[in-house]
């Protein structure tokens, strides 16, 4: 895939599971930021849900800004809805359980079915804090397959954002999720270190059993991008496309 | 008069006193650490609303701590208010650092002025034209120029913080002081607790509070109990969200050496870290690893930055703003912190002249020195080694211990014995000048 069609149009689809992983180094808030305010400026009917453990709201207000979106007004038509995941998820109690925090989400996307049109995505960001916080590990893995079968019924899109703590070495919630996940969207730092003009690298996986439509990118030949103040430059390996 | 007009911000008077509008976005609002250098890495200061994690794994020193205390000390000195979380929070502040006596800004020149002179045995050596007009090579950056001295102060290790200081601040109610082992349900809950008590209560009173500085100088010690990682994970994330629920308050947190280790918090704890707060550096001292102290002799240890406050932008100010780090230019570079008699900087790390070579040879090579001193006592030192005994009993410093004598002797004799021989080829090689010459008759091409 060139830098030129990246990130691909309609991922994810209705029905399916994006995942984006990603490191300290190289954080994919971009890219949820992109996927959200894309999905919404794409079409008029659009609606979102935003469920985030450790973000917060102020940096989705200041970026709709930048990327040309009034947040605002999203909020009030419901056509975004911004969830704190915490507050429905009691993490600290001796035997911590997600299935408030499923059915909070689940409520909200039963009340986004008023128009069954719509394209509907439902982002969740961040779900390792909440095995790092206490929730077992067994838990947070059977609330990723519920909420990814409530996606389904709804014939929502689902992106969830993972973070991987020890690279080369994916731990069992990590396992487990890309069993699950329809498409995934690796984000990794560049492995000389911070640089000033390329901020990290891409590259898309199929899930497990998937005949996927988008055209993948390996590890090896992954794409390189930029952060810049209103989203990320992305381009090929080395001096090409003009950018370095 | 010109019709241009510098545009002026009408934001800069209503901003809280010792704060300033970051650089990258006029939506943040940044506070000093109270080290120059550590403010340039975060890209300008510490934003309000955002939490920094000051991790040394070091258990022979205390650099987490000193840090903290720059930040309490700036806070005091600011006139800011401190929430100082800890069970010895007296002993604490009464150990803060100070600014020296007499006015600020002759000290900072006279600090500098010591520097330069320092210097000066360098300035003498002869600079080619083309390179004597380049400034000079900073590895750091410098102190705060006196314009913005109520933002940044400069401190001074020696001094201590005065008793009145500390006494007219808890008077007007600028300090306050959480204890953490207070009572039976104490842990980090009570205190996360007790603390958005204090923020809620500041918003409730004025709309534009003055701005909060928590500080936590041992997350986790045995003050706090038995804490697991979920505990520290849940404390820090709760922190956090804390701060942007009431974003005039922002937070720098230590933990004890032994919890900043990944054998501590399992693979991948200090990402986790990381990921949790808002920034996180390591400052790994030598003083574990001796080798790494003789390589790096001018500096104290490394350090690695984790994660960048960045709460309205996607990208850290830092990456476009911060001297050290120097990524607008090129590839980030290597840090390293030292500290001073009287002060604590973060500073680039570079190999020394000579890959890795301690001290400058700038100067004449020290073999010559070496050969000449071996000319002058070349008469004296066989003849001691010839008949040893003679000798001791001439020599001022005599030896008692004959086997040790002999030993002596025979080292005398293996040092000498080159010594003996140098003079003369250095005589030799002073003489005749190299020559390459090319034959094309003989087998070996080259005659030197």
């Amino acid at each position: 895939m060139s830098s030129a069609s990246f990130p691909p149009a309609r991922l994810p689809l209705p029905r399916e599971l994006l995942l984006i992983t990603d490191e300290l180094q190289s954080p994919a808030d971009f890219l949820l930021f992109r996927g959200v305010f894309a999905h919404l400026k794409d079409t008029k009917n659009a609606r979102c849900v935003v469920a985030s453990v450790s973000g917060d709201e102020t940096i989705w207000r200041a970026m709709a800004g930048k990327m040309s979106v009034n947040y605002a007004q999203c909020l009030a038509s419901q056509r975004l809805v911004y969830l704190d995941a915490m507050a429905h998820a009691d993490v600290g109690a001796m035997s911590p359980s997600l299935v408030s925090l499923f059915r909070a989400l689940q409520d909200t996307l039963d009340a986004q079915l008023s128009d069954p049109d719509a394209p509907t995505l439902l982002v969740l960001d961040d779900i390792a804090a909440l095995e790092w916080m206490g929730v077992s590990e067994l838990e947070v893995s059977r609330f990723a397959r519920a909420i990814y079968a409530l996606c389904r019924k709804t014939n929502a899109a689902l992106i969830l954002r993972h973070h991987v703590v020890t690279p080369g070495e994916p731990d069992d919630l990590l396992r487990h999720l890309l069993q699950l996940c329809t498409y995934h969207l690796d984000v990794f730092p560049l492995s000389s270190g911070r640089s000033g003009a390329v901020h990290g690298q891409i590259a898309l996986h199929t899930g497990p059993g998937v005949a996927g439509s988008h055209k993948l990118i390996t590890r090896t030949a992954a794409l390189q991008y930029r952060l810049t103040d209103s989203g990320a430059v992305f381009f090929d390996r080395g001096t090409g496309g003009g950018v370095l | 008069m010109s019709s241009f007009r510098r545009k002026t911000t009408s934001k800069s008077s209503s901003v809280p006193t010792g704060t300033r509008v970051s650089p990258g976005s006029t939506s943040t609002i940044v506070t000093s650490t109270g080290i120059p250098s550590l403010d340039d890495i975060l890209g300008g200061g510490l934003p309000l609303s955002c939490s920094l994690l000051v991790l040394a794994p070091d258990a022979h020193s205390a650099y987490g701590e000193l840090v903290q205390k720059y930040f309490v000390a700036q806070g005091l000195a600011a006139g800011q208010r401190i929430c100082v979380i800890d069970s010895h929070a007296k002993d604490f502040l009464a150990e803060c650092m100070w600014t020296p006596t007499g006015t600020l800004g002759q000290t900072a020149a006279a600090d500098e002025e010591e520097d330069e002179r320092k210097d000066e045995g360098d300035a003498k050596i002869k600079i080619a034209w083309r390179y004597e007009q380049m400034k000079q090579f900073r590895t750091t950056v410098p102190t705060s120029p006196q314009s913005a001295e109520d933002y940044c102060r400069v401190f001074d290790l020696t001094c201590r913080v005065p008793e009145s200081v500390l006494a007219t601040a808890r008077k007007n109610g600028q300090i306050i002081e959480l204890d953490v082992s207070s009572g039976f349900d104490s842990g980090p809950r009570k205190i996360l607790g007790d603390l958005a008590g204090i923020l809620a209560d500041d918003a409730k009173e004025t709309t534009s509070p003055k701005p909060l500085r928590v500080c936590i100088p041992s997350l986790g010690s045995f003050q706090w109990g038995d804490v697991s990682t979920q505990e520290i994970c849940q404390f820090l994330h709760g922190l956090r969200t804390l701060l942007r629920r009431y974003p005039h308050a922002c937070a720098s947190v230590s933990l004890p050496p032994h919890l900043c280790l990944e054998s501590w918090g399992g693979s991948g704890w200090i990402q986790k870290l990381g990921w949790l707060s808002d920034a996180s550096i390591t400052l790994s001292a030598f003083t574990a690893d001796p080798s790494l102290s003789a390589m790096f002799s001018s500096h104290h240890g490394f350090v690695h930055i984790h994660s960048l406050p960045s709460p309205h932008t996607l990208l850290p100010s830092s990456d476009k703003f911060s001297t050290l780090r120097g990524l607008s230019s090129s590839g980030e570079n290597n840090l390293a912190f030292k500290c001073m008699r009287k002060r604590f900087v973060i500073e680039t790390l570079h190999l020394d002249l000579e890959g890795g070579v301690g001290d400058r040879r700038t100067t004449p090579a020290t073999n010559t020195l070496v050969l000449e001193s071996a000319v002058h006592t070349h008469g004296a030192t066989p003849s001691s080694a010839a008949d040893g005994s003679e000798a001791s009993t001439k020599g001022g410093a005599a030896v008692e211990v004959r086997i040790e004598q002999l030993e002596a002797a025979i080292d005398t004799v293996t040092v000498t014995e080159p010594k003996q021989e140098q003079p003369e080829s250095a005589f030799k090689k002073s003489k005749a000048k190299k020559k390459v010459a090319f034959h094309s008759d003989r087998p070996d091409l080259y005659d030197f």
